[in-house]
């Protein structure tokens, strides 16, 4: 018997066809994937296995339960973690693991073995709210509170969005472990090492199932979208031999604890520098200091000519912000985005106008000059975020894990809009998950406990440690972590 | 059973670590009962006046003498001419005027009030304490008894309203947000994906806000009683009992919005100005139902505190028994019905 059966499945929200006859089947302790960009329709694929949305035609059964009669049986035996992070922030590690417990009619000590592989992981914690854990962390914990009640089917909404790569393997190991005992899981992902971990995968896109197949196969006949040829990155020319950063011995302590411990480089004119590390390694609180919202503790810097310690103000005028939680104003449109972000640098009404039509025109995107952000694919929010953040033309551009929950096409023409950013001499400073994207960089460092442990450019790197690619490298690095992670 | 009391538990733990809004509910009401006890106050004290007397004779002299005296007044001025009073309140000197005509002391008559009709309650009244005055003068010809509250004390009208409007909004307010929280952050979308029943959910996170309300009803009740002075003559069970129905009614109402509201900023606003605006002007506490237009009478008729403050306030400050607030109490009980249906009716099982 099939542990979900999904049959010609149709949701629609409004006039927004989400779901378009969608049929699947998923073997009892097959681990799935359930791949596509965002926006293709895997949420409301997931809420309706979860019998929280009622499909508008079409059959779906899990467990042998029909999903819109048979609600109650499906909620005893499923798990789900959504995609957002999806615990209570205020109560401690082990409160949430006894609610979740108390919920599902189990207690922690019955269902300690379910959950024992991955919360012995966090158990030190136990006593610590879950809103002060690490990205990694957090997952971890969401994982334990759908496990504790030894569901057959688990359900997981990219459950690694915005981890890094270490916890990201760890928590597919664990699902690994999962399967042994029989659990079905439905898992989704955009990244590709881990759509490689499934048995078998099914491609969403548009709301339409394109292909079903072994991950391999799905990858290779999709190739144009997950595997897009890598970008000829000429380097050279450029760069300039003309420091826009330079930090000295750079800390930053809270109490006893040193957040960024003694950190040293220097990053040149028009130059991509990759700032990479594990969640809770520094990165955040580095780059902090370095756009002036923080004081450092001790140490010096020089971002664009100024000094990160008392010329803030004038630091925030010259450089560029981009992060993956704030963008752009949902609720304005392409045009009135720019146009506020223009304004807010003090440009002109007649430059911001002109620039405007310019790079919209750039960008083909023209046509989308009065459309509200809130309507925009999440690849194209990203793509223009970037351009608003260096339409001022700044020195340097800082970009806070840019391409989150994107699919390898998209992030390959986000990566092209950077490249065409540093040869007009904009440095660019960026951190991130994904690996191949530390590949596309000038020069990368990476952060272990608060230090900066290897700096060069990603074949010195490779050589210098020994391992065929940067995934390996970083792993390698980061595994040496002494520090918990968070 | 469990469940239920670990579920409890967590709402409990939310609203305790949450220190701001603790320091806000249990501020809320001693800041409000000190300010409507002691600041704003509609009682007559001190209004400053000028007479106006062309002749100085013996009972205009007596009349001015018992103006001068009472705590109501205080003649700051004399001058000859009306023209001249309203000079000096035009000139904000003065709150108001009484000005003797030539005749006073023979025919009896001719008294004129010149007021300042910026607040008309305000001005109302105060001709209401200055013809008491001057007409006592003629030897008690009309004598004035006030019931249950002797010293006309604003603080014996504003306490029953401030309960009505405490309690509804923490209520409903809180268990609103409390609920589309949990939507915004997604944790309802794990919580719905369990087998516990929806029904439980709500009823749940229902009460430790009914605790909470119980508290702040005893703090009010002890404030009024020990700080304000109001007297607590009525039965206290039926205070209480008919104020949990009134917190029930409240939470049903909070239910029922955190349906309609998708995010926690909707639910402040609906909660805000849906339900304080309507309690405010249309329930009685302010402005009395009897004298409003008749359209807006029967809108004050839904408004469920009208019928709680109107209770409380034959309760507490008459002392009648629950015979006499039979009708109120039916009609609150009604509406806890009506309203609690439609609210766990309504409540999505399932994501929109």
């Amino acid at each position: 018997m099939n542990a979900i059966e999904v049959n010609n499945v149709t949701k629609s929200y409004g006039a927004v066809r989400a779901l378009d006859g969608v049929s699947f089947t998923v073997g009892k302790g097959e681990v799935f994937g359930l791949i596509g960009p965002d926006g293709a329709g895997k949420t409301s694929m997931y809420r309706i296995m979860c019998t929280l949305l009622l499909p508008e035609s079409g059959t779906v059964t899990v467990d042998g339960f029909d999903a819109v009669r048979q609600m109650t049986d499906i909620r005893r035996r499923v798990g789900y973690m959504p995609g957002k992070f999806s615990l209570y922030e205020d109560l401690t590690v082990e409160e949430n693991l006894r609610f979740f417990a108390d919920l599902f009619g189990t207690t922690v000590e019955e269902g300690y073995d379910s959950v024992r592989a991955i919360y012995s992981q966090i158990e030190r914690f136990k006593d610590r709210r879950a809103g002060a854990l690490s990205g990694g962390m957090k997952q971890k914990l969401a994982l334990s509170c759908a496990l504790v009640h030894s569901p057959s089917v688990l359900f997981l909404d990219e459950p690694t969005t915005g981890v890094d790569p270490v916890s990201r393997k760890e928590f597919w190991d664990m699902l690994g472990t999962l399967k042994q005992r029989g659990i079905t899981i439905v898992a989704s992902t955009p990244y590709l090492d881990e759509v490689r971990r499934c048995e078998r995968v099914a491609f969403l896109d548009q709301g339409k199932i394109r292909g079903i197949g072994a991950p391999e196969e799905i990858l290779e006949r999709f190739a144009d979208i997950f595997n897009p040829p890598g970008i000829d990155h000429v380097q050279g020319g450029e760069v300039k031999d003309e420091n826009v950063i330079e930090v000295e011995h750079l800390v930053k302590a809270f109490g006893s604890f040193h957040a960024v411990d003694d950190i040293s480089f220097t990053v040149k004119r028009g130059e991509i520098f990759g700032f990479l590390g594990a969640n809770g390694a520094g990165k955040t609180t580095a780059m902090h200091m370095l756009t002036g919202l923080n004081q450092p503790t001790s140490g010096t810097g020089r971002v664009v000519g100024y000094d990160i310690r008392t010329e803030h103000e004038q630091i925030k005028k010259h450089i560029g912000y981009m992060s993956q939680r704030f963008s752009l104003y949902e609720d304005l449109t392409v045009a009135e985005n720019i146009r506020l972000f223009g304004g807010i640098y003090g440009m002109e009404e007649q430059e911001i106008a002109r620039k405007t039509d310019e790079l919209l025109e750039r960008l083909q995107f023209a046509d989308h000059k009065n459309t509200l952000v809130a309507s925009l694919p999440l690849g194209w929010k990203q793509k223009l975020a970037f351009s608003v953040s260096i339409f001022h033309e700044p020195g340097v551009v800082f970009l806070d894990e840019p391409t989150g929950g994107v699919d390898p096409a998209t992030r390959r023409q986000f990566w092209e809009l950077i490249y065409d950013a540093a040869s007009r001499g904009i440095t660019v400073f960026v951190t991130t998950h994904y690996m191949d994207e530390a590949e596309y960089c000038d020069r990368i460092s990476i952060m272990v406990d608060g230090k900066i442990s290897a700096m060069g450019t990603p074949d010195e790197l490779k050589k210098k440690f020994n391992q065929p690619d940067m995934d390996h490298v970083f792993t390698y690095l980061a595994r040496q972590a002494t520090r918990s992670s968070d | 059973m469990k469940q239920f009391i670990s579920f409890v538990i967590k709402e409990a733990k939310h609203i305790l670590r949450d220190k701001r809004t603790m320091l806000i509910l249990f501020g809320m009401p001693l800041v409000l009962m000190l300010i409507f006890g002691f600041a704003i106050t509609t009682d007559v004290k001190n209004v400053r006046t000028v007479v106006v007397t062309s002749s100085m004779d013996h009972l205009t002299r007596q009349a001015v003498d018992r103006l001068a005296a009472s705590e109501y007044f205080t003649i700051t001025q004399a001058v000859g001419t009306p023209r001249e009073a309203e000079r000096v309140i035009r000139g904000q000197k003065a709150d108001m005027a009484v000005v003797f005509g030539p005749d006073f002391a023979s025919k009896r008559a001719g008294v004129q009030f010149i007021v300042d009709g910026a607040d008309p309650n305000m001005a109302q009244q105060w001709t209401n304490y200055a013809t008491a005055v001057i007409t006592n003068a003629e030897g008690g010809a009309v004598n004035t008894k006030m019931l249950y509250n002797p010293q006309l004390k604003s603080a014996y009208n504003f306490v029953p309203a401030i309960m009505g409007m405490l309690l509804m909004l923490v209520c409903a307010m809180m268990t609103s947000i409390s609920i589309v929280r949990e939507k915004e952050k997604g944790t309802m979308e794990v919580l719905l994906v369990s087998p516990v029943k929806p029904l439980m959910i709500i009823i749940a996170k229902a009460i430790p806000y009914l605790v909470l309300a119980v508290a702040i009803l005893i703090i009010i009740l002890l404030m009024a009683r020990f700080v304000l002075g109001v007297p607590l003559v009525g039965s206290l069970f039926w205070i209480v009992a008919i104020s949990v129905i009134y917190i029930l009614l409240a939470l049903s109402l909070g239910l029922l919005i955190s349906n309609v509201a998708r995010t926690q900023l909707v639910a402040l606003l609906l909660s805000a100005m849906v339900l304080l605006v309507p309690i405010v002007m249309l329930s009685g506490m302010i402005f009395p139902v009897e004298s409003m237009p008749q359209v807006l009478q029967w809108i004050s008729a839904i408004v469920p505190p009208r019928y709680y403050i109107e209770a409380m306030r034959k309760l507490m400050i008459m002392g009648v028994g629950i015979k006499e607030v039979a009708r109120e109490v039916l009609i609150l009980v009604g509406m806890v019905a009506v309203l609690m249906t439609l609210a766990l009716a309504k409540f999505n099982k399932r994501l929109e």
